[in-house]
């Protein structure tokens, strides 16, 4: 019962990721902590998981059509698996409490940010879609590498703490700060997001915090979700599904907060 | 684009990501069926095995790409892939002991 649960909860993460541009991660490991009773930090180690499976499946899409630079993504990936390998040793020492209240905090500007740029008509996540048709890209320059590598291990890090992919802060950062252009932004940060993603999920898979038998089902469903998801994106009004995903993550976070306030009382 | 664009290079990139992907997707897949006829280990080491394969993707795709580079004489970002490849491999050390 609980792997067909996880096999419909990872299918619409993945159709949902796939549509609005959101790496599944930011929704699964509140699901996990809030309605399987998985513990937090499992929960994040768990749904990197799924995180990595979404990348690999996107970002083969891109690579065929040459949107992706390469070069810049293996530059930016020395920073983001180092982030995300330093924090994913350190969240071993962060307690139970501090991981539900990042998240929660993570998810309420997340929501925020998402409703603020889905109002003003701006792609909204870290994902283009494989399913829309090709561009051609203007030549161009990335520059202000330092800060690239720097909000990079931002990224990273963030990655490693929360179990996300960090393509909300890659993405702007390549494409107002260094000048790359938005379609190789996204698909670059798409590409990026996988082994960010390995290097912490390396380290809890060898701390023992991925749940095997939890992050099966939800790959499995993630996988067949953004593959379709990715066929439907052209074609359905994705304002009205970036809505029906803000309510999820003012759900979550509210879910968040209301059980550390029954933790502390 | 700002890189010499090779398509030669991001199909050999692409290829390792969706035989990945494909491959992890079947194995888990074998593994939850085998879940509903077999009972015991069997089919959790199974789901295991996919699992591992999905964390393996993106650090086999590093090695390629770091072999496609240094092949190429494009000795920069070679070195680079290494670095990255070197900071997936010590992921596995830092966990290491900490159950």
């Amino acid at each position: 019962m609980v792997t067909a649960l996880l096999l419909v909860l990872g299918f619409f993460a993945g159709l949902l990721g796939a549509i609005t541009g959101i790496g599944g991660g930011v929704l699964l490991t509140p699901i996990l902590a809030l309605h399987f009773g998985v513990p937090i930090r499992q929960a994040i180690g768990t749904s990197l998981v799924a995180v990595i499976t979404t990348s690999a499946a996107s970002s083969s899409v891109h690579l065929q059509r040459h949107t992706t630079d390469i070069r810049l993504g293996m530059t930016l990936e020395l920073a983001t698996a180092l982030g995300a390998a330093v924090m994913a040793y350190l969240v071993g020492y962060f307690n139970r409490n501090a991981l539900e209240e990042l998240f929660a905090g993570f998810l309420l500007y997340s929501a925020i940010t998402i409703l603020t740029k889905g109002s003003k008509g701006e792609p909204v996540g870290d994902e283009s879609s494989p399913g829309s048709h090709e561009i051609s890209i203007p030549p161009y320059e990335p520059k202000r590498y330092p800060l690239g590598l720097a909000a990079s291990l931002v990224a990273g890090a963030l990655s490693g703490l929360l179990g996300i992919g960090g393509g909300p802060i890659k993405v702007p950062v390549m494409y107002i700060f260094m000048k790359v252009p938005l379609m190789v932004a996204t698909a670059t940060s798409n590409f990026m997001i996988g082994v960010t993603a390995a290097a912490s999920a390396i380290v809890y898979y060898r701390r023992g915090d991925i749940l095997v038998q939890y992050a099966a089902p939800l790959a499995v469903g993630v996988f067949v979700g953004s593959l379709l998801g990715a066929r439907m994106a052209p074609r359905i009004n994705t304002k009205v599904v970036v809505y029906l995903l803000v309510a999820v993550m003012f759900y979550l976070a509210g879910h968040l907060i209301l059980h550390l306030l029954r933790g502390w009382v | 684009m700002s890189q010499v664009r090779e398509p030669a290079f991001d199909r050999a990139v692409a290829l390792v990501l969706h035989i990945g992907a494909f491959s992890c997707f079947f194995v888990m897949l074998a593994g939850l069926i085998d879940g509903l006829f077999v009972s015991g280990h069997i089919p959790l080491e199974i789901e295991r095995v996919g699992v591992l394969l999905m964390l393996a993707t993106p650090v086999v795709r590093v090695i390629v790409a770091c072999f496609l580079f240094f092949w190429e004489k494009d000795w920069k970002y070679g070195w680079i892939s290494l670095g990255v490849l070197i900071i997936l491999l010590l992921g596995s050390v830092f966990g290491i002991g900490e159950h």
